[in-house]
């Protein structure tokens, strides 16, 4: 039960139930505020009927021609609000969004030892396009898998055909400045 | 980068580039030296001396750095390289004129540059002026007729009228907003709206108007289905409300929900609008004919119906609905049915959830006292967990925890004696370690235990019983249990926020900082949730210790002051024009927010009670915190709650929480207690500055003691208003209410005459006044009283330590660190002032003694002023020392019971009770230890200041 609305700066004194959850980053200020300014439809919140926050997404929409396409930057769900569908919610809100501007497909990154969050995704739909060796830095570095879903407009499905070989962060980035 | 004086780009960025490498890495010295090497070479390099007054401005030489960038800037360059760095450095200093000065000069020289207009443009921003903006916005659609341009005058023009200086005046807004309107409406009929954006700005300029009609007409139009394919659909119910269209929206909103039947945005909206046409519907409908609720009733049935799997939704929209007629003496019973069955009905079907408690919680407000505790015990019943049962599932324990949730909020915990609260405590204590071997085996380190808020909700039972006793030991097992269950969950926030609030009930800094740390607050949780920590550590017991934290806090700040400007430069550069007043707004909530300005205060407090140096040293740093006691910096009016109070959970009784309220009483009382801190860190800067700093200032003779004067008068009234108004002690009945400010510890110590006398003697010292004599000794009687409370204070901890060694610790620390506060900035007055005058008494004997002309008497000589100053001195080492005796003897707080004793009353397995309260008795320990080792070192410092 679920009131789906766009994440405002005000938010950002008010996700506290939600950020200190392990595994969401409480980034600096010019991170929100640069996706908040650049693509604000990209960024919902969702809450509860009592006003509580219970998640929220955040995303983008980039890439040229046939690589246009949306991608969910953080996805977080309060560990109180958890198994009410809530993450489906607010994924199938970034696809819609990105049906409407005519993306391609949508693409997230994931680490390669969260097998909840990869069933989860896999169970949305999407596929393990490719593995990002060395994406996540910390103690240990980690992989990432690159997990996308076709929309509409990639008729063929050409956007979620398998890479077979890995790629590297350098290899990334050096796709992304193309892209850019 | 841009040639200059004929040197090729290629060569002038080769030139260049160490210097900015340099710089980028941080080594501002070597950038200097780089810079310094080229102008020897080219002298004349605007960029290169540009980034010398750079490299300066971060080896902190300000003077030498402001000159270099005004010789800079008076050549006027035109060059992007320099005007870049120009720009960073006055930003940097918050000289956000000279940006604007700096491009006017350069768009002059080359009129129609779009670049340097749109820096001009982008320089305007930064200090807000409106009517600018839209000039040189105009001018750069000029130079190219770009959307972006055009659109950027259009907001100028719009802020013009809802935020610029005219804005107030009722007529100016509506011809702004007029003007802003038949720009976009040319634009559109020239078909030229591009975007989204754009589209959204036409609506909110047509809302802003109070145009609603022409706003729906262009939100359902064509242009916009084509532009704005994104378009919120809250944006339809908002103008379908306003316009009065309650059967659309209505219908609507069926369809919406239809498609989606969770939305609980959607729900409301359903409901309001169904009331909103019985309201239209003449009374006495035809027979037969169905009224608006009645169909709206049909309709969430019929949701509910054909659902195939359950959904939250129409159920609670039911629950609302039944809600909303009760509430207007409407048949509910009759239409819906009975409410209790329809709760009993939601928590069969969604109480293993763990937001049901909270939906649950929505409607009880709506009914009864007894009512509720009737409901509390149908879904305790309902949940199938007895008093002789244990959960046979996850889903039981859920519904179980839910069930004594809901009866903790209808207020069932309030009137059970005391035996029968420690038996559920028991009970509770049995449930959690149930419910963690039981169901909570091979979580991921990042899940919290499925029955964790069995023992979150005992440690609030606990605070009841220990609040009813005025005893800590029930409160300190629920301590125990708590860190027994962090040890089990690690992620669970929950309990690291009940731990640090119960360590810091107790007085234990040591304890709280390690969940604070553990809790690894950070960024703009800093401001949000430093409440938690950051106020309570003030006059806790320990200074020097909290300056790290008070660091931390206000390094976030400094960070995000300087980059605020940024972002909404950022929401220009992207034409986001729906963020950009959300961004302004986000702005000043940050730049006034309380957080930021008490910890400013209090580490500036913090410096002055703690520093160590000898006098040079002292005065030096003193000098560097640039406290300037004649200017009130604080926008009072202005001030922003940026707290998180709902990330405590709570399920205290609904009728004896009124949130609101309590963020509103809590706030009042930290805004008076900055009042207090600011005045008296302006007043005792004041002191020091009629000593120390009129050989080196320009200001007019008596201008200091004319300050001194106001700003001690100001805190006599300060203190007397704070008397009339009589705040009372934040409430205390639960565990998760905020702990008291320290509002009343400020007006129960000696601050207001401790400060006030030493204001006095600061002017009799330096008049030679007659009364000086009897002021010393006021201000020695002062000085005595502030040791004896110290000391008294001590006593009474350690007599009453036997009995309960933790339920007033806080408050006895906190007097001791007042006590020792007021001492401590005495004696580094004590020290300027000895300092200052030995200075002039050695100056003046080489003089010759001045026949005095003047009748009356004659002022106290130098050196009778001096030896007063020395037994001032002399006396307060004494008192140090007393305290110091005492402090020494202050015993660490004997805990509520021993080990044994615990044992036989905790079902938890012997080894792991006692590492647990083996480890919490410890942190107790190192706190006390720590606490009087700080304090100890503080008042030898004190003792060396003075023992001159």
């Amino acid at each position: 039960m679920t009131t789906l609305r766009p994440f405002t700066c005000d938010d950002l004194f008010k996700f506290n139930n939600v950020n200190f959850d392990p595994l969401t980053e409480t980034y600096g200020l010019s991170f929100y505020t640069q996706y908040l300014a650049k693509w604000p439809e990209y960024f919902q919140l969702a809450e509860s009927p009592s006003g509580q926050i219970m998640g929220y997404i955040m995303g983008k929409v980039e890439g040229h021609l046939d690589n246009w396409h949306g991608h969910v930057t953080a996805l977080t769900v309060s560990p109180d609000y958890r198994r009410l569908g809530l993450a489906a919610l607010l994924m199938s809100f970034l696809e819609d969004i990105s049906e409407k501007k005519r993306a391609y497909f949508v693409d997230l990154f994931v680490r390669k030892s969260n097998q909840v969050a990869i069933n989860m995704y896999t169970n949305l739909g999407y596929i393990i396009y490719r593995t990002i060796l060395e994406y996540y830095s910390g103690d240990q570095d980690e992989d990432a898998y690159d997990m996308r879903k076709a929309l509409s407009r990639d008729v063929n499905k050409k956007s979620v055909i398998p890479y077979t070989q890995p790629i590297t962060m350098r290899e990334l980035r050096r796709q992304m400045r193309h892209d850019h | 980068m841009a040639q200059q004086q004929g040197m090729d780009s290629a060569l002038f960025e080769r030139r260049l580039r160490p210097v900015y490498d340099n710089l980028e890495v941080g080594n501002n010295r070597k950038a200097l030296q780089e810079s310094e090497k080229l102008l020897r070479k080219h002298p004349n390099l605007l960029c290169a001396r540009a980034l010398k007054g750079l490299s300066l401005l971060r080896l902190g030489r300000y003077d030498e750095s402001h000159g270099c960038l005004q010789t800079v800037a008076e050549e006027k360059p035109t060059d992007d390289s320099t005007l870049q760095v120009l720009s960073f450095c006055y930003r940097e200093m918050e000289q956000l004129d000279k940006i604007v000065e700096l491009y006017q000069h350069a768009v002059k020289q080359n009129p129609g540059n779009e670049e340097l207009l749109a820096h001009l443009f982008i320089s305007h921003v930064r200090v807000e002026d409106y009517k600018a903006q839209q000039a040189v916005a105009l001018q750069l659609y000029k130079a190219q007729p770009k959307n972006a341009y055009y659109f950027w005058s259009v907001i100028s023009v719009v802020f013009q009228g809802i935020r610029g200086p005219e804005s107030a005046l009722p007529e100016k807004r509506k011809i702004y907003l007029g003007l802003a309107q038949r720009m976009v409406d040319k634009h559109i009929k020239e078909g030229k709206m591009e975007t989204e954006q754009e589209a959204f700005l036409y609506l909110h300029i047509l809302k802003l108007q109070n145009k609603y009609q022409e706003a729906w007409e262009f939100l359902t139009g064509e242009l916009c289905a084509k532009l704005y394919p994104g378009a919120p659909v809250s944006m339809k119910f908002e103008l379908l409300k306003e316009l009065g269209n309650w059967r659309e929206l209505n219908e609507l909103l069926q369809q919406l929900l239809d498609a989606d039947r969770d939305r609980w945005d959607f729900y409301k909206e359903y409901i309001q609008s169904s009331f909103e046409l019985l309201k239209l519907t003449p009374q006495g409908v035809e027979n037969g004919d169905k009224d608006s609720l009645a169909r709206c009733q049909e309709f969430l049935q019929r949701i509910i119906d054909s659902s195939e799997r359950k959904k939250r939704g129409p159920y609670l929209a039911r629950l609302e609905l039944h809600q909303r007629m009760r509430a207007e003496q409407l048949p509910a019973e009759k239409l819906i049915g009975d409410f209790d069955e329809m709760v009993i009905e939601y928590f069969r079907l969604f109480g293993d959830k763990s937001c049901c408690t909270h939906d649950i919680a929505l409607f009880l407000p709506s009914i009864s006292m007894n009512q509720r505790q009737a409901l509390a015990s149908k879904l305790l019943l309902e949940s199938g967990v007895t008093s002789t049962s244990l959960p046979k599932n996850k889903e039981q324990l859920q519904k179980h925890l839910c069930a004594l949730q809901i009866s903790r909020m209808c207020g069932s915990h309030m009137d059970l004696p005391a035996d029968h609260l420690l038996a559920f405590y028991t009970a509770l204590k049995l449930h959690y370690e149930h419910g963690r071997t039981t169901f909570g085996k091979k979580l991921l380190a990042t899940e919290m235990g499925p029955s964790d808020a069995y023992a979150l909700l005992a440690a609030n039972v606990m605070y009841d019983l220990s609040r009813r006793e005025n005893k800590s030991d029930h409160l300190f097992e629920a301590l125990c249990l708590l860190q027994y269950v962090l040890r089990n969950s690690t992620s669970n926030f929950h309990v690291k926020l009940l731990s640090l609030k119960i360590y810091h009930l107790f007085g234990c800094q040591v304890g709280a900082q390690e969940m604070y740390e553990y809790l690894d607050i950070k960024q703009i949780q800093l401001d949000s949730m430093g409440y938690v920590h950051c106020q309570l550590l003030a006059l806790g017991g320990r200074f020097s210790g909290n300056r790290n934290v008070y660091d931390a806090t206000l390094k976030f700040f400094t960070n995000s002051y300087k980059e605020r400007l940024e972002y909404i430069a950022l929401t220009y550069r992207f034409c986001t024009f729906s963020k950009m007043e959300e961004f302004m707004n986000f702005k000043e909530r940050l730049t006034n927010s309380l957080q930021y300005v008490a910890c400013s205060v209090e580490a500036q407090i913090c410096d002055l009670v703690s520093c160590y140096g000898n006098i040079t040293q002292n005065l030096s740093a003193y000098v560097a915190m640039s406290i300037e006691p004649a200017e009130d910096r604080i926008a009072w009016h202005e001030l922003s709650d940026n707290r998180d109070l709902g990330a405590i959970i709570r399920w205290d009784p609904l009728h004896e929480v009124d949130a609101a309220e309590e963020r509103r009483e809590s706030f009042d009382q930290e805004v008076e207690v900055l009042q207090v801190r600011s005045l008296m860190l302006r007043l005792f800067a004041s002191f020091i500055d009629l000593y120390h700093g009129a050989g080196l200032k320009d200001s007019p003779a008596g201008a200091e003691t004319a300050t001194l004067e106001l700003l001690r008068e100001s805190w006599t009234g300060l203190f007397q208003r704070l008397r009339v108004m009589n705040y009372k002690p934040l409430a205390q009945k639960f565990l998760v209410n905020l702990l008291p400010t320290r509002l009343h510890l400020l007006l129960d110590m000696p601050y207001e005459r401790f400060f006030d006398d030493l204001a006095q003697l600061v002017l009799d010292l330096q008049s030679g006044s007659a009364k000086l004599a009897e002021q010393c000794k006021r201000v020695g009687d002062n000085v005595i009283a502030t040791m004896e409370l110290c000391v008294q204070t001590i006593n009474e901890s350690n007599e009453s330590n036997g009995i309960d060694g933790l339920w007033k610790r806080r408050g006895q620390q906190q007097k001791v660190a007042a006590s020792l506060e007021m001492l401590s900035l005495y004696a580094f007055l004590l020290s300027v002032l000895n300092d200052k005058l030995q200075v002039s008494s050695k100056t003046k004997t080489k003089k010759k003694p001045v026949e005095n002309k003047v009748d009356g008497p004659q002022p106290i000589s130098e050196k009778e002023r001096s030896q007063m100053l020395q037994e001032l001195m002399r006396q307060l080492k004494h008192k140090f020392e007393a305290c110091d005796t005492a402090i020494r003897s202050w015993k660490a707080p004997v805990l509520p019971r021993d080990l044994s004793s615990f044992m036989s009353d905790m079902s938890l397995k012997p080894e792991v009770e006692a590492t647990l309260i083996g480890d919490v008795s410890a942190t107790f320990k190192d706190s006390h230890e720590l606490m009087v080792t700080e304090l100890r070192n503080l008042l030898k410092d004190k003792i060396r200041m003075v023992a001159k």
